[in-house]
């Protein structure tokens, strides 16, 4: 190994395996669960996008990859949102304050939100919503022109509020919001087909097109899309930017083991200027170019 | 060429002449191309002995389609499909960024025909790695890997084609996916291996009932974990009892998560030890593992790890002169 070689390794002891205490765990309707830890090293290094590896239950032999939605580097506590899925996600809302859990992060490439595109649209569906919540509070008021649309076919993991910041161009009656990014004074909007009050009665992406539409040229230009959710809303997303000639950056997830780069197990298929490449979620993403994403080769 | 103990560390041993610095063995297809998982804080090379890199054939491959991995009880299926840059790009391009002062590399070689697998090897011996494994056990693509391991004859073939290029130390990773891996091991021998590595995964299947789908993209896959160690256990001690003849060492593998499993599969017959999906669960297992080995070792009176092989006492034999009287 040459003497340049050995410099070159930006990427050794960039991921922290800690014991985390957990602090509270916070039940929300249909098996969603808000879990807040103490990490101090990943709350450090995170960035809006990153993800941990956590230990959900000594009995499974394989972690858990969660989207990180919070991290406060002053006290060190890092939150998740999560939903029920499986067995593992089971077991990890069963610890109880006190209790330690490995966390093994940051992880990923994060979100980068590119210079000059000072109207952000994000769009968060469903699991999809933690990294759309970080990305908010990171942007904080940079996102003030911009616009968080979160999506949810069961009742929301917050309690929703009537917005109290006007946003031109939506359907009469589109007023529900999360009331964190109203705190921050960024404007949101609510979308469920499950009939909540003051939400957009159908898919987060169709009321991110209303969005849109209402913009004129110039404004357009400014706007940029950052999407995490189940697929179809990602493809959703992907095919609004294009519709727009907007770009867009999506979260994305699969099955993951090592959650290092170690074993190729959580690749998706993009499209690279030397022909279609597998990529892995953990350390080539979890974020990628919506338009380089070969959408037809992704499982749901 | 034997495992035996070349300096003062307990764990060193020498293998097929290279010195390990530990048993353990970080596994092809966990640990990517050697320089992954040193993103971890607290995780290094050097608590391992040697590094096996991921499988690497003739042409770059892209591998099988999503999903590749699922978790299973105790266990993990896969089914990457060799994914990797090519040959000619790992040596070219990835090990002069290695670091070959932390610990051994070792590279593993496979293909679809014997002579992708003589042109993979022949293009890896003229390279710094410092050992050569064979895969004729991967159960995750058409052609070669399996196919070639599950039959002694193909397997033979193989191995002596791969021997005329190289004299790089050569381990032949054993399929669990076979008749008898004793008649298997016997022919390799002679066809020249220097080494086994046992065993490769097993092969399995996960169905999705409410989709009624495979969930694994390639249909079925290798299942990997706790849940396969007796079962490689099993077959450690059946390669050992014919391996031992000749003096060729094995590096023993399937489901190990702790000291206490690696050194049954020492006791059982291995040389060196295997650690691959432990990894997933813990990355800094290795450390972990190395410490009870060497508590162990203390308390049994054992000098080295190289004293500990194969010293299984079987129902009806005279037990074996080890622990304190061989230390």
């Amino acid at each position: 190994m040459t003497e340049a070689a050995a410099k070159d390794r930006p990427h050794r002891g960039t991921i922290f395996v800690e014991d985390a205490e957990v602090l509270d765990v916070e039940a929300w309707p249909a098996e969603q669960f808000i879990m807040r830890l103490v990490a101090p090293q990943c709350a450090a290094h995170a960035r809006a996008g990153s993800f941990a590896h956590v230990t959900c239950d000594p009995a499974l032999p394989m972690r858990r990859p969660l989207s990180l939605m919070r991290a406060d580097p002053g006290s060190g506590v890092i939150e998740f949102l999560f939903k029920i899925v499986g067995d593992g996600l089971r077991l990890l809302a069963q610890r109880r304050p006190g209790e330690t859990v490995s966390v093994m992060g940051p992880i990923g490439r994060p979100f980068t939100p590119t210079p000059g595109r000072r109207r952000p649209l994000l769009v968060g569906g469903g699991v999809g919503i933690p990294p759309m919540v970080f990305l908010a509070e990171a942007l904080g008021p940079a996102a003030r022109d911009g616009l968080v649309l979160m999506g949810s076919e069961v009742p929301f993991p917050f309690d929703p509020a009537d917005s109290r910041l006007d946003v031109a161009h939506l359907p009469q009656g589109v007023v529900a919001a999360m009331p964190l990014m109203e705190n921050l004074g960024v404007p949101s909007r609510l979308a469920s087909l499950g009939g909540f009050p003051g939400c957009y009665p159908g898919y987060v992406t169709e009321l991110g097109r209303e969005w849109l539409r209402g913009l004129d040229a110039g404004a357009l230009q400014e706007v940029e899309i950052f999407a995490c959710g189940p697929t179809p809303m990602l493809k959703a997303a992907a095919a609004l930017a294009r519709d727009f000639g907007l770009p867009c950056q999506v979260s994305l997830e699969e099955y993951m083991a090592c959650a290092v780069g170690g074993c190729a197990g959580c690749v998706v298929q993009v499209n690279t200027p030397a022909g279609p490449a597998m990529k892995r979620v953990c350390v080539d993403g979890p974020v990628f170019e919506a338009a380089a994403v070969d959408w037809g080769a992704m499982q749901h | 060429m034997t495992a035996t103990t070349t300096d003062t560390n307990p764990l060193a041993l020498d293998f097929c002449g290279l010195r390990f610095a530990s048993p353990i063995v970080l596994l092809s297809g966990c640990v990517g191309f050697g320089e992954e998982y040193t993103r971890v804080v607290g995780f290094s090379n050097r608590d391992a002995g040697a590094v096996v890199l991921k499988g690497t054939t003739g042409m770059a491959r892209l591998g099988n389609p999503p999903h590749r991995i699922y978790e299973t009880p105790q266990g993990m299926l896969n089914a990457i499909g060799l994914q990797n840059p090519g040959a000619r790009q790992v040596v070219e391009e990835i090990l002069p960024t290695l670091d070959f002062g932390e610990t051994r590399f070792i590279a593993n070689v496979s293909g679809s025909t014997i002579e992708e697998y003589v042109e993979v090897t022949r293009l890896f011996d003229d390279s710094p790695i410092d050992a050569i494994e064979i895969n004729i056990s991967c159960p995750n693509v058409k052609e070669g890997g399996v196919a070639f391991g599950n039959y002694p004859e193909m397997s033979a073939r193989v191995v002596e084609a791969c021997r005329r290029v190289t004299s790089k130390p050569l381990i032949t990773k054993l399929s669990p996916n076979q008749t008898d891996i004793q008649e298997n091991a016997r022919r390799c021998i002679e066809a020249g291996t220097d080494a086994f590595a046992v065993i490769n995964t097993v092969m399995g299947m996960a169905i999705d009932a409410e989709q009624r789908r495979p969930v694994i993209g390639n249909v079925q896959g290798g299942l990997s974990g706790p849940a396969i160690k007796p079962i490689a256990l099993l077959k450690v001690h059946q390669v050992h009892q014919v391996a031992q003849r000749h003096g060729v060492p094995i590096i023993g593998q399937g489901g190990i998560v702790s000291a206490r499993d690696a050194l049954e599969f020492i006791i059982a017959g291995a040389a060196a030890v295997g650690v691959g999906t432990a990894l997933f669960y813990d990355p800094l297992v290795c450390r972990k593992i190395n410490e009870g080995i060497r508590d162990y070792l203390g308390r049994h009176g054992f000098g080295s790890v190289a004293q500990l092989v194969g010293t299984l006492e079987l129902p009806g034999a005279p037990a074996a002169a080890a622990g304190r009287a061989a230390g």
